[in-house]
């Protein structure tokens, strides 16, 4: 049964999409209810899997286990190649094979992606619930969860692939899904625009990634990630550093990295339960996923740009975020500023600590995004923090999730944000200094913003009329933000990073590590408590100067944002350093910058392409049949029918020939 | 009597019965039409169901099924051979469903209708004759009754004010291009020796096989048949045929033209071409491959430029045919076997697209781009239906076109590098680019249209249905085409690719080891440790042990205890 699992797993969406567009088209309560319970269901599914994982343990190794708990490690997988790889669960079907080419068509869950499939399902589910209140009344509603169905799919299926073109596929048709669901509202020019403007800067990371992939199957025969970090660990640099970055080039298009981050604030165009979704929990994480998937790939080269990048891109998006007005966008900034985050650290080679940021960033920038949308719902869909204050009053559960996220968010402990940015700031001030002050700025700059968003909206005067009307959202969408928050709160504590430490490390199969909840299934008391005390306070003990860097760069923001913002009616910074806050607020001038470029080159060069059609290559066609034509009229002048030019031209004829003849 | 003949015989017997029916009995003719397409797809559909892959490794002879053999003249060896095998399979179903859909769409033709149905029939029955038959006249001749009434139809029924120009060009360049092909084909068959003389292409590849062609003679013959075949599928610089043809064309003889006819060129290169001269196709393809940039890359850009749907469709199809030649210039069976997938896939969605156009047209009386826009909200099934055709021409997974161009380019990579990332940019990225700008301009915004509405009943929006799931279905499982193709296209690899330097091309022929049993299962302990030395990649001496311990195994479920 539990091998069938992650098949149900990835199907269920699918099937739940196609129900809902060939029957409940008219049918908005049946579409959500199909939807929703597709990815509940999931849910539950996961759950199962992780559940059965542990049990495969607990019946029958019971004795060894405890035999072995001396040293702290349990025997957690099977034997021979799938141990190897910790792989629990895979299965797979021959998709298409010609010559050398073999393309399986599988599934394979191992503690990384299992932990995604949570979260992905987990997730999913509050932001269905949520949207199920949000979108009602919309004209699109059943389209809408069509959509979210068809993107769940993809998503589950770029986590549980087990070959490159199969991972590409679901890349592709998440990048798909997304592109139908930011332009969820086409009516409106912005959106359309936003949408086009996703999918092709997408696609651009997916022309390097391709050819990464074409590359990699050359040099070894094989498009399988198992093989593949057998044949990696062998030959390290099989692929050479260019290989490595043009792997890299599509997670900078998906994850909205430099220099393709434009289009991950565009896409703000779409619903907020889209935004949530999408764009901050699980498409953008699909990126960091991939690249802590195949590590293997990237040589120390590679992994150095990696980190710069990643770095690069968190600070980038952190100053752009200071002088946003928009809730949702600054939202996606922060979101932006994450994930650079998250790359930063798995270039330097800090993969756990990546995918632990993944999981709490996922939980906090969720309920964050989900909270603006029931803020932006009260206030009758206005955006511009500007235009709200005094919001505590009005919905409070809402606010008090809300600051939670934010706190999360900032880092404070023991929230769960607290613990997995502190592993990357272990982890840069382990590796590279400037990359940890970059990050510890970085974090300054995270409460500074977001504070900003909080007193302006939730604290400080009102600053319009629609705040007198603004009421607090119904419980389907109050509850998911509840659900969020716990997760938010407790997340950092699950022993995440650990879980994951020994499948990236290539350490022996029966190196792992059991969290304390494990061991309270196992019914092991006391070590349960060992586990959780060292997990609490893990930072103060492993790392403590980067926790305090941390700690001090929150307080810094906190002030700053607190004295600035408090009781603020304007935002006071555009006059004090107006050329700053405008380059700030026009983010640089990226996209000025990239439509120059686009017009440029592609455009010129298409002007150049017609230009030669129309007037080099078609008027070469017809001078040829030009010129037949008039081969023909000059042959005709020979049609005189006059019978002296005949004879004349018969005698001329015949001499002709007697010449030639005699000649030789 | 094979079913082959039934399938290409029903429509010319249609042909025939439709002129002999009075002018006036409009109902009759449209049924006798649609009932001849539809049992040809029927009967395609059941052929398609009972053949099996045929069984690879070691082929010396071509294999076909269904064959059906008459000696018509000994005396030149000419006859009637058909016979089916991986690569023609695809494309007859795929004519055939095509061409029931564009007899269905055909119910706008208001004047003129029974001419209109016996040139259709005569098309259909040609094109699909041509890719059945095994004899090189009949094979030549069935393309010419395909391709002759193009011009009546584009010059009575055609829409725009140049439609008179578009079908003079379209007719005397096509033409042209056949001419080439008989002279090569004639010349191939005058190298046979003159008391064994045959024009049957079993019998001519089974000559060439053990007495090669002389290497004079395969000088001039090779770019014969290249450049002839060439301007048949629109190679670049010879496309400029194809957009303002297929923009002026009547919907149904785009769709078949674009869908099926133009699949001929490509099949005869396949067929005939580069398995019989392949010390010529050697020094050729570079040539080739180069020529395909400019399909790819070229046209991508012209298509960015134009302001007519049509030929914005039109200059996507010539740029999808790049794909195919590279596909044929990489002289593999990965290569190849893509080539082959992407015709079938460009037929159905050549045909869609061209439907789908040729309703707006009706709707709308315009395809300026720039009038258009809003149309989503007013026309949802058109809209998406076309929505997701335009994505699937620019890759999109999920339909036939993609597994078929990661073929090509997986394929192609061994030999031209460069070529195949400038064609994965054309793809992603220049395709991306104006079939999204084309779905901004036409299908999303908001703009009133009064009076313009989907189509009424379910009957009527089932071509455009047909067409969209059988490309979803390929896409979706390739292996449904695949398994036939690359079983018949590994022979011809082989003896394509056997007077190329790269002889010992890893994406060629090297059988996978869950096909071979005996190299199937490593020991444990090894597992996925031999790699294919990446240092030397052509060492003729051991290729076929290196690469086959390659490929992994299939992953087990854990088992539960």
């Amino acid at each position: 049964m539990n091998e069938y699992l992650p098949w149900i797993i990835l199907f269920l969406p699918l099937l739940a999409a196609v129900m809902i567009w060939l029957f409940c088209r008219k049918d908005p309560a049946g579409s959500a209810a199909i939807s929703v319970t597709a990815v509940v269901a999931a849910f539950f599914c996961s759950v199962m899997l992780l559940a059965a994982g542990a049990m495969h343990y607990m019946e029958g190794d019971e004795f060894e286990m405890m035999a072995r708990r001396s040293d702290s490690l349990f025997e957690w997988f099977g034997p021979d190649m799938m141990a190897r790889h910790f792989v629990w669960f895979g299965s797979q079907f021959t998709w298409l094979q010609a010559g050398t080419l073999y393309v399986p068509f599988g599934v394979s869950v191992d503690p990384m992606s299992m932990f995604m499939l949570l979260v992905v399902t987990g997730v999913g589910s509050l932001i269905h619930i949520f949207s199920m209140a949000y979108m009602k009344g919309d004209r699109g509603y059943s389209r809408f969860f069509t959509c979210m169905s068809i993107f769940a799919f993809s998503m589950l299926g770029v986590v549980l692939s087990n070959n490159f073109l199969q991972l590409f596929i679901f890349w592709e048709l998440v990048g798909v899904s997304s592109y139908m669901l930011i332009g969820f509202w086409y009516e409106r020019p912005a959106a359309a625009d936003a949408a086009k403007k996703a999918f092709l800067t997408n696609r651009v990371g997916d022309f390097g990634f391709l050819a990464g992939i074409i590359m990699i199957w050359a040099a070894t025969g094989t498009l399988e990630f198992g093989p593949l970090q057998d044949v990696f660990v062998k030959h390290p640099s099989l692929v050479g550093t260019i290989g490595g970055l043009l792997i890299f080039c599509g997670a900078v298009g998906k994850s909205a990295q430099f220099p393709l981050h434009v289009w991950l604030p565009d896409a703000m165009e779409g619903p907020t339960p889209v935004s949530a979704l999408i764009h901050a929990a699980t498409m953008v994480a699909a990126g960091v996923y991939m690249i802590c998937r195949v590590f293997f790939v990237f040589d120390p080269t590679a992994q150095t740009v990696i980190a710069w990048i990643g770095g690069t891109t968190a600070l980038l998006a952190a100053l752009i975020a200071i002088q946003q007005n928009d809730i949702k966008r600054i939202l996606a900034y922060s979101t932006l500023s994450q994930l650079g985050y998250m790359v930063m650290a798995a270039g330097l080679s800090a993969q756990p600590a990546a995918m632990f940021h993944l999981a709490t960033h996922a939980c906090f920038k969720a309920l964050l995004f989900l909270g603006a949308g029931s803020v932006i719902h009260a206030m009758s869909n206005e955006q511009d923090i500007w235009k709200m204050g005094r919001l505590r009053d009005k919905m409070p559960a809402t606010t008090r999730t809300f600051l939670i996220g934010t706190l999360a968010l900032c880092g404070l402990p023991p929230l769960s944000g607290f613990y997995s940015k502190d592993a990357i700031l272990a982890a840069a001030a382990g590796k590279n200094q400037v990359l940890f002050c970059i990050g510890v700025a970085v974090a300054a700059l995270t409460t500074f913003y977001m504070f900003r968003l909080v007193l302006v909206v939730f604290w400080g005067g009102a600053k319009s009329d629609l705040t007198a009307h603004a009421h607090e959202s119904p419980r389907t969408m109050t509850w998911p933000l509840i659900g969020l928050a716990i997760a938010s709160v407790v997340a950092g504590v699950l022993g995440i990073q650990q879980v994951l430490e020994p499948q990236f490390s290539m350490a022996p199969a029966d190196s792992s590590f059991a969290p304390w909840w494990l061991c309270l299934m196992l019914r092991d008391g006391g070590l349960a408590m060992s586990q959780l005390k060292d997990a609490v306070l893990e930072p103060l003990l492993v790392a403590p100067v980067p926790m305090l860097c941390g700690l001090g760069a929150i307080a810094l923001g906190f002030l700053a944002a607190w004295g600035l913002y408090r009781n603020a009616a304007s935002d006071p910074l555009p006059e004090n350093l107006p050329t700053m806050c405008r380059v700030l607020r026009n983010k640089f001038y990226f996209d000025e910058l990239y439509a120059w470029l686009i017009a440029c080159t592609l455009d010129a060069l298409a002007q150049v392409a017609g230009f030669a059609d129309r007037y080099i290559l078609a008027r070469g066609i017809r001078f040829i049949s030009g010129g037949t034509d008039l081969f023909g009229r000059g042959l005709r002048l020979v049609q005189t029918g006059n019978l002296q030019a005949y004879a004349l031209l018969t005698a001329a004829g015949i001499a002709l020939a007697l010449w030639l003849m005699l000649r030789s | 009597m094979s079913p082959l003949t039934l399938i290409f015989g029903l429509p010319l017997l249609a042909a025939l019965l439709t002129a002999l029916i009075p002018r006036n009995f409009r109902f009759v003719i449209r049924c006798v039409a649609l009932l001849a397409t539809f049992s040809s797809m029927v009967i395609a559909l059941v052929m398609f169901c009972k053949c099996h892959p045929l069984d690879p490794g070691g082929m010396i002879r071509l294999k076909f099924l269904f064959e059906e053999t008459h000696q018509w003249s000994p005396a030149i060896g000419f006859g009637y051979h058909v016979g089916v095998d991986g690569i023609n399979l695809g494309l007859i179903v795929m004519g055939a469903i095509v061409a029931f859909a564009a007899t269905f769409v055909s119910r706008r033709i208001e004047t003129r209708e029974k001419e209109f149905y016996i040139l259709l029939m005569l098309m259909t029955g040609g094109i699909l004759g041509a890719f059945a038959s095994l004899d090189l006249v009949c094979f030549y001749g069935f393309h010419e009754l395909a391709l002759v009434p193009t011009f009546i139809m584009i010059g009575v029924w055609g829409r725009g004010d140049n439609k008179n120009f578009a079908a003079y060009q379209i007719t005397l360049y096509l033409s042209a291009g056949a001419l080439l092909v008989l002279l090569g084909l004639l010349a191939l068959y005058l190298q046979l020796p003159p008391g064994n003389r045959s024009f049957d292409i079993v019998a001519i590849t089974a000559y060439f096989q053990s007495h090669p062609i002389g290497a004079e003679a395969e000088r001039w013959i090779f770019p014969l048949l290249l450049f002839g075949f060439g301007i048949l599928v629109s190679l670049w610089p010879f496309h400029t045929w194809a957009p303002p043809g297929y923009g002026a064309a009547p919907t149904a003889t785009a769709m078949l033209h674009a869908g099926v006819i133009k699949k001929f060129g490509l099949y005869g290169l396949i067929r005939i071409a580069l398995p019989l001269m392949p010390a010529a196709a050697a020094r050729w393809v570079p040539i080739l491959a180069f020529l395909c940039l400019g399909n790819i890359i070229y046209c991508g850009l012209v298509a960015m430029r134009q302001r007519n749907l049509n030929l914005l469709i039109g200059n996507s199809s010539v740029a999808h045919m790049g794909f195919a030649f590279l596909g044929l210039a990489s002289l593999s069976t990965i290569g190849m076997s893509g080539t082959v997938l992407i015709m079938v896939a460009h037929g159905f969605l050549a045909a869609l697209t061209f439907a789908l156009s040729g309703y707006l047209d009706e709707e709308l009386k315009t395809l300026e781009i720039g009038e258009m826009g809003g149309l989503l909200r007013h026309l949802p099934f058109i809209g998406t239906a076309m929505i997701m055709a335009m994505l699937a021409g620019c890759g999109l997974p999920g339909f036939a076109n993609f597994p078929g161009e990661m073929m090509v380019l997986f394929g192609s990579w061994h030999r031209y590098p460069v070529v195949v990332v400038i064609a994965l940019w054309g793809a992603l990225v220049i395709g991306g680019v104006y079939m999204l700008r084309a779905i901004r301009n036409i299908w999303h915004g908001a703009k009133p249209w009064p009076g313009i509405s989907d189509p009424a009943s379910a009957w009527r929006k089932l071509p455009f249905a047909l067409l969209l799931a059988c490309l979803i279905a390929l896409g979706c499982y390739p292996r449904l085409l695949t398994d036939c193709i690359r079983s018949s296209v590994e022979p011809i690899a082989r003896m394509a690719s056997s007077g190329s330097v790269l002889k010992d091309n890893p994406a060629n022929t090297i059988p996978h080891p869950a096909e071979n049993p005996q190299l199937a299962a490593p020991k444990p302990g090894e597992g996925g440790s031999a790699i294919r030395n990446p240092q030397s990649p052509a060492n003729p001496a051991a290729t076929i042990p290196d690469a086959a311990n390659v490929s992994p195994q299939p992953v087990p479920p854990m088992p539960t205890r």
